[in-house]
């Protein structure tokens, strides 16, 4: 498990990109989610550092268009997102209220290495995949053997 | 405009890239048309991993390069002969067990090419690395699942996956077949090898697939880019809209 302390400075910045919702699962922040990792503010010029969820996802390229989006929106024109790819971004940077929220929009958060699958309707654990790929690169496709109701799992990814 | 690589670093990076990518497309012609819905999301999937990669890859040789050509240029500028991916990657989707075969051949040389990448000086190659390798541990467990279902499922299933597989190993020497790059570049070309031989052997005589002598085809190395008759129609396919409309772009 790597996790790695932020350094959320400075406050303002990270609270309006805490504003800026994921594209696929609007419930959470880019915040919450991980993926913003640095903000440099240098005189009007700010620096901000992102990482990918997979390699190859398809909201990579709009993360920056709505970080950019969001802070022009509130007076920062001067803006430069730096990508890295290493540390690696993993699920274990949810954090257990990012993970409470997914379950109430009815996304099963991730588990130990996906052991146990929660079904977010019903809560019971007596679950199975339908699919190990699902809508987004970084859900899964399940459904609830005791509801009989299908959901998408957040996979654990680390 | 012809691109060529200039640095040793950047001309064994693109052997990967260029393998990534081309596997990529070959995935992308499934969407839509999968054996069913779910297996058609896991392939979409997958592909759009392998783009992933190859861009991050592309991006990190364009770095070595000196910044002279984009993601873009190296995909959609480039002609046959100045593609360097091994020749398996590029076999065509000649029905699900051949897209299967291929795919999990692929994912037992890449999970370990990208290991002994871990050990690379490049730290944004090491970044990387890090993290294709859960995405092709993902790929692989897939995969590999669905070489048991066919291998061990009807007589139907066997004999198309040993056609399948037959055709696929032909391709598979030249991978083997080292270079100074690749001495350089990876930690261990041995031990690359004989991962890969161990891990196909156990899994065919697990699912009841023959491993049949090949007989060599005295085929040019993939290194020189040299490849089997498929690659220019697959080129043909993905580089038609840029090379029509010169502006557009991918990344």
């Amino acid at each position: 498990m790597v996790i790695i302390p932020l350094n959320k400075e400075p406050k303002h910045i990270w609270d309006i990109l805490s504003e800026v919702p994921d594209p696929e699962i609007p419930v959470i922040n880019l915040v919450e989610l991980g993926v913003i990792r640095e903000v440099i503010e240098n005189g009007d010029e700010l620096t901000v550092t992102i990482t990918p969820t997979y390699t190859g996802c398809p909201a990579k390229k709009l993360f920056e268009d709505l970080i950019l989006e969001k802070l022009e929106e509130k007076g920062y024109s001067n803006v430069k997102i730096i990508t890295k790819l290493a540390p690696a971004w993993n699920t274990d940077w949810l954090s257990e209220a990012t993970k409470d929220k997914l379950m109430k929009e009815g996304i099963s958060p991730p588990t130990d290495d996906n052991k146990i699958v929660v079904c977010p309707h019903c809560k019971s654990s007596n679950t199975k995949t339908i699919s190990p790929f699902g809508s987004t690169p970084c859900q899964s496709f399940h459904s609830c053997i005791d509801c009989l109701e299908p959901f998408n799992y957040f996979k654990c990814h680390r | 405009m012809k691109i060529t690589f200039q640095n040793n670093e950047a001309k064994f990076l693109a052997r990967i890239a260029d393998t990534s990518v081309i596997l990529a497309q070959r995935l992308a012609e499934l969407c839509s048309k999968a054996p069913f819905l779910e297996e058609d999301i896991a392939i979409s999937n997958c592909s759009l991993d392998l783009f992933g990669r190859a861009e991050e890859l592309y991006k990190i040789i364009g770095v070595i390069e000196g910044n002279v050509h984009t993601p873009d240029d190296y995909v959609f500028r480039r002609n046959e002969r100045e593609f360097y991916n091994i020749k398996l990657v590029e076999q065509p989707n000649e029905d699900f067990a051949w897209t299967v075969a291929r795919q999990f051949m692929h994912d037992v040389w890449a999970k370990e090419v990208f290991t002994q990448l871990l050990d690379s000086k490049n730290e944004e190659l090491v970044g990387l690395s890090q993290k294709v390798l859960k995405e092709i541990n993902y790929s692989l467990q897939h995969n590999r699942d669905w070489m048991y279902r066919l291998g061990l499922g009807t007589e139907e299933s066997n004999s198309r996956l040993q056609v399948a597989v037959d055709h696929l190993l032909k391709y598979i020497e030249e991978i083997f077949s080292f270079d100074e790059l690749d001495r350089t570049y990876l930690s261990d070309c041995k031990k690359l090898e004989s991962i890969w031989q161990n891990e196909i052997n156990l899994v065919l005589s697990e699912v009841n697939i023959e491993r049949k002598e090949i007989e060599p085809l005295s085929m040019r190395d993939f290194r020189d880019g040299f490849h089997s008759e498929h690659i220019g129609h697959l080129l043909s396919i993905m580089q038609y809209l840029p090379r029509a409309y010169p502006d557009a772009k991918w990344s």
